[in-house]
């Protein structure tokens, strides 16, 4: 932090401080610009004092030799008086002008001058001195203006600089005519020039000098204290540094830098043109010297910002320590927190700046976290406790259901189930159990939702199935109370659907009734599967009363009866394709087994692999119901289904037999005419065969096997009694009165008109009859 | 499913039989017709099968048994109201003359009322 403020600053400080530096330098260049316009306006004042009035009065005299045209010898009076009236003249003449036309006329220039105190004459009109050829007088002459001279060192005379002022003056030989005379001089001794420049302040300049125009004998008075300043500094070069100043006024320029060479450190130049004689005003001075003012200040500012930038850096670090040291302690508290130790400690802070908003807010998020953490400790106990619940009411759901082996199962049965709930509980739900009358009352159904609720109305309908199932009632009947018992105080308005069936273990007679729920499939012995079809009434829990339509069937030895929920045949898959009615018949026919356990498992283990890339939507429920009667056995050939009945030579054993077949014809849909054709056959063969072999009280086993094609129905019949060929027979004679006719022989006759084929052979020690008849017959046979 | 046998009239004797009439059943209704034909100067034995739903040739000899004991004597057995399975098994093994068959009592007692005018008539 403190580096990137002194980054801010510093150069904003030293910029601040560079500007003020050049705002001091220009102020002190403009001021020396200011002292040298003094200076120059002194010297010009001091030379105007002196030169203005000489100016005049040569001009005067001038004047008044033209009005007056004294003869020449009152010259030198005149001359005299000149110097008299100025003291700083050194000497004057006045020189005529000699015209060549002129013959008489002879050059006349008296001169008189300061010598000793004293006024001394000389002529300047010699012939030796030409005075009409020197510059003094030709200057006027020719111009016929005043003119000042140059400068000059008069040597030999006054030993001192001169400068000689020469006014044209004039005479009139007409009225209208006016020509010219000669020039009236006045030579000025620069003495006084000089001590005046030598007393002159030179103020902030270090040197300074007066000037003439340059020529080849330039007057330069120094200034001041110049000549001693210049002693001390031998690599200055006067001469030089006129010279730049020449050069400046040629350029146009005033003020300065003066090039090194010319002086021994870097300085300003200043020069000046005076209005008087032209001559120049220069000043030098020392940038050191100009500027140490401004160097002063500069170092004042700079210790000053120094010391500031000291107590700024102080403040800051005070100041951010201030801020930082809270913060360590936020950052050193908060960084040891972590989810099972949320009591770190907050530092106490009562300051109203950031650091104790943020402590604050840090203490309440800690709280609140405290307490969100505890809040989640306690639901996620409450989940695991709800969690457990759930368990148990999963094993209480499960133990509701009835065991595979369950006791007291008619042995014509075997019976497997499966319920495998799409949440813990589910609320499907399968039974089957015994009824008094030994048949097998078995049932399947799904309640509407899933979930507890469901659980808990499965629980009711098993518990009401159970109860009022074992009092025997008609199915129909059974759903009807239940219903009326669920319907009321039915608040929750749940419903179930329920498929709810009695099997007949001695004859294999089914009686169904559906309460809105999938026909149960009848698996045949040959693999063909088909619903059983049944009228079905509303679902269970809707509406009382309701009343149940029961249908009927039989499903033949061997044959399985499947139920299911529509947890099976809605089974999704991931690409949304249901399990179906159809996959599901194809499965049970493919099956190679028909154990119901094995049936059951596999549906189960289909349904899971069809939907194992979905989320289990549904309870799935599969029970099976495979009906095989002990003394009857069922088998599959090629071609044909194939029974074969055990029967017990009694009349009581007739009868079974007589109602197997009844039983297995039905269920393979033979017309009810062929049906009693068997019947008959049947009880012919085996009160014979009983006949024949029990007259000695004793009992003959006799197998009748039923082999079922699709045209042809054949009985074999067998028995172990002693070899006999009941066609062998003769007919009875029908014809004969009937008191004469013998009473038996009619039997066997009725067989024979029936059967299509009838043949007796013994094989094995055993009598086989074999009969074979039409499934439809040709024609009405015997029927006259 | 067994043999109801209803003793619908005493004399002339009418069995109304119900159910199966097989080898099981057969003595049920032998033993009845013991009953029925110990009596003396039955002419008639009327047989409604109107309820009867199976029959084999134990019941047919039944029937036969009963012709027998008194078709010499004149008497006659009616068969009425066969179905047609019972039907089918009489036909094949001729155990009724045709005279002897009625579709319903009315036609029996039609027949009987013609009978008896014959007989009046040929007194």
């Amino acid at each position: 932090m403190l580096f990137w403020i002194l980054a801010v600053t510093m150069p904003i400080y030293l910029a601040a401080l560079y500007m003020s530096y050049q705002a001091t330098a220009d102020r002190l260049e403009q001021g020396a610009a200011r002292d040298a316009d003094g200076l120059a306006a002194r010297l010009a004042a001091e030379l105007d004092i002196v030169i203005r009035p000489i100016e005049g009065g040569i001009r005067t005299v001038a004047g008044q030799l033209e009005e007056v045209n004294p003869p020449r010898e009152q010259y030198p009076l005149r001359i005299h008086g000149i110097l008299a009236a100025w003291p700083e003249v050194y000497g004057s003449t006045i020189a005529l002008e000699v015209r060549d036309g002129d013959a008489g006329a002879q050059p006349f220039a008296p001169y008189y001058f300061r010598r000793d105190g004293a006024i001394a004459y000389s002529d300047l009109a010699l012939a030796t001195y030409g005075y009409s050829r020197l510059e003094w007088y030709r200057n006027a002459a020719d111009s016929q203006q005043p003119v000042w001279s140059s400068p000059y060192f008069d040597a030999g005379g006054g030993e001192t600089w001169m400068v000689t002022y020469s006014v044209p003056f004039y005479r009139k030989p007409a009225a209208d005519r006016r020509e010219f005379a000669g020039v009236i001089t006045a030579d000025l001794d620069l003495k006084w020039v000089q001590a005046g420049a030598e007393k002159l302040d030179l103020g902030p300049f270090d040197l300074g000098w007066l000037a003439s125009p340059p020529s080849d004998q330039a007057f330069v008075a120094p200034i001041g204290a110049t000549q001693r300043h210049i002693a001390a500094r031998p690599t200055w070069l006067s001469d030089a540094i006129r010279g730049e100043a020449e050069k400046m006024l040629a350029n146009g320029l005033t003020f300065g830098l003066l090039p090194a060479r010319v002086g021994g450190e870097p300085a300003y130049l200043a020069v000046r043109r005076l209005s008087t004689l032209d001559w120049r005003l220069m000043l030098v001075i020392p940038r050191r010297q100009l500027l140490a003012e401004a160097r002063a200040l500069l170092h004042r500012q700079l210790w000053l910002g120094g010391a500031g930038l000291l107590l700024l850096i102080a403040a800051i670090s005070f100041t951010a320590s201030g801020i930082s040291r809270p913060i360590h302690a936020l950052a050193e508290s908060v960084g040891n927190a972590e989810e099972g130790n949320l009591d770190f400690h907050l530092p106490e802070s009562t300051t109203r700046d950031e650091t104790g908003v943020l402590t604050q807010a840090l203490r309440r998020l800690r709280d609140s976290l405290k307490a969100h953490v505890q809040l989640r400790a306690e639901s996620l106990a409450a989940q695991s406790r709800l969690e457990h619940e759930l368990q148990i009411a999963a094993s209480i759901q499960q133990s509701m259901l009835p065991k595979s082996n369950a006791d007291g199962l008619p042995r014509s049965v075997k019976v497997a189930a499966a319920l495998v709930p799409a949440k813990q509980v589910g609320g499907d739900f399968y039974d089957y159990f015994a009824l008094r009358d030994g048949s097998l009352l078995f049932a399947v159904g799904d309640v509407s939702d899933k979930g507890i609720p469901a659980a808990l109305f499965m629980a009711r309908v098993t518990g009401l199935l159970r109860v009022l199932g074992n009092t025997g009632t008609a199915p129909e009947r059974l759903l009807a109370e239940i219903n009326s018992r669920l319907v009321e105080g039915n608040d929750a308005c749940m419903f179930v659907t329920v498929g709810c069936g009695v099997l007949d273990p001695t004859n294999g007679l089914v009686r169904y009734v559906s309460a809105g729920h999938d026909p149960p499939l009848v698996r045949r012995l040959d693999g063909s599967v088909a619903p059983l079809i049944a009228e079905s009434g509303a679902a269970i829990g809707i509406d009382a009363p309701v009343e149940y339509r029961q249908a009927q069937g039989f499903i033949a030895p061997g044959d399985t009866l499947v139920l299911y929920t529509d947890g099976v045949t809605e089974a999704e898959a991931g690409d949304h394709r249901l399990f179906g009615a159809e996959r599901l018949s194809k499965l049970l026919a493919a099956h190679a087994t028909q154990e119901p356990a094995g049936l059951v498992h596999d549906v189960l283990e289909k349904v899971g692999v069809h939907s194992a890339d979905f989320h289990a939507a549904d309870d799935v429920t599969v029970l099976a119901v495979r009906f095989c009667p002990p003394t009857v056995s069922a088998q599959r050939d090629d071609a044909c289904e194939r029974w074969r009945i055990e029967a017990v030579g009694t009349s009581g054993g007739i009868r079974q037999a007589q109602q197997w077949l009844r039983t297995i014809l039905t269920a393979r849909e033979v017309a009810s005419g062929r049906i009693a054709d068997v019947e008959l056959i049947c009880e012919e063969l085996l009160t014979n065969v009983v006949r024949e072999n029990t007259a000695d009280g004793g009992r003959i086993a006799i197998m009748v096997d039923c082999l079922l094609d699709r045209d042809d129905i054949r009985l074999v019949f067998r028995d172990a009694g002693a070899p006999f060929d009941p066609l062998a027979r003769a007919a009875p004679d029908l014809a004969q009165p009937v008191e004469e006719r013998a009473i038996g022989g009619l039997g066997i006759h009725i067989v024979r008109e029936l059967a299509d084929d009838a043949r007796y052979s013994h094989v094995d020690g055993q009598n086989v009859l074999e009969i074979r008849l039409r499934r439809t017959p040709a024609s009405q046979g015997a029927t006259p | 499913m067994s043999l109801k046998i209803v003793l619908e009239n005493e004399f002339p004797p009418s069995l109304s039989l119900e159910g199966r009439l097989d080898s099981g059943t057969a003595p049920d209704l032998d033993r009845m017709l013991d009953r029925v034909l110990a009596r003396k100067g039955i002419t008639r034995i009327v047989f409604e099968l109107g309820k009867l739903e199976y029959l084999s040739s134990a019941g047919i000899r039944c029937f036969i048994r009963a012709r027998k004991a008194i078709e010499p004597g004149g008497g006659k057995v009616a068969i009425v109201n066969p179905q047609p399975a019972v039907q089918k098994v009489l036909d094949i093994v001729k155990a009724i003359p045709p005279g002897g068959l009625f579709k319903s009592i009315a036609e029996l007692d039609a027949y009987l009322d013609d009978m008896q005018r014959k007989v009046r008539e040929g007194d």
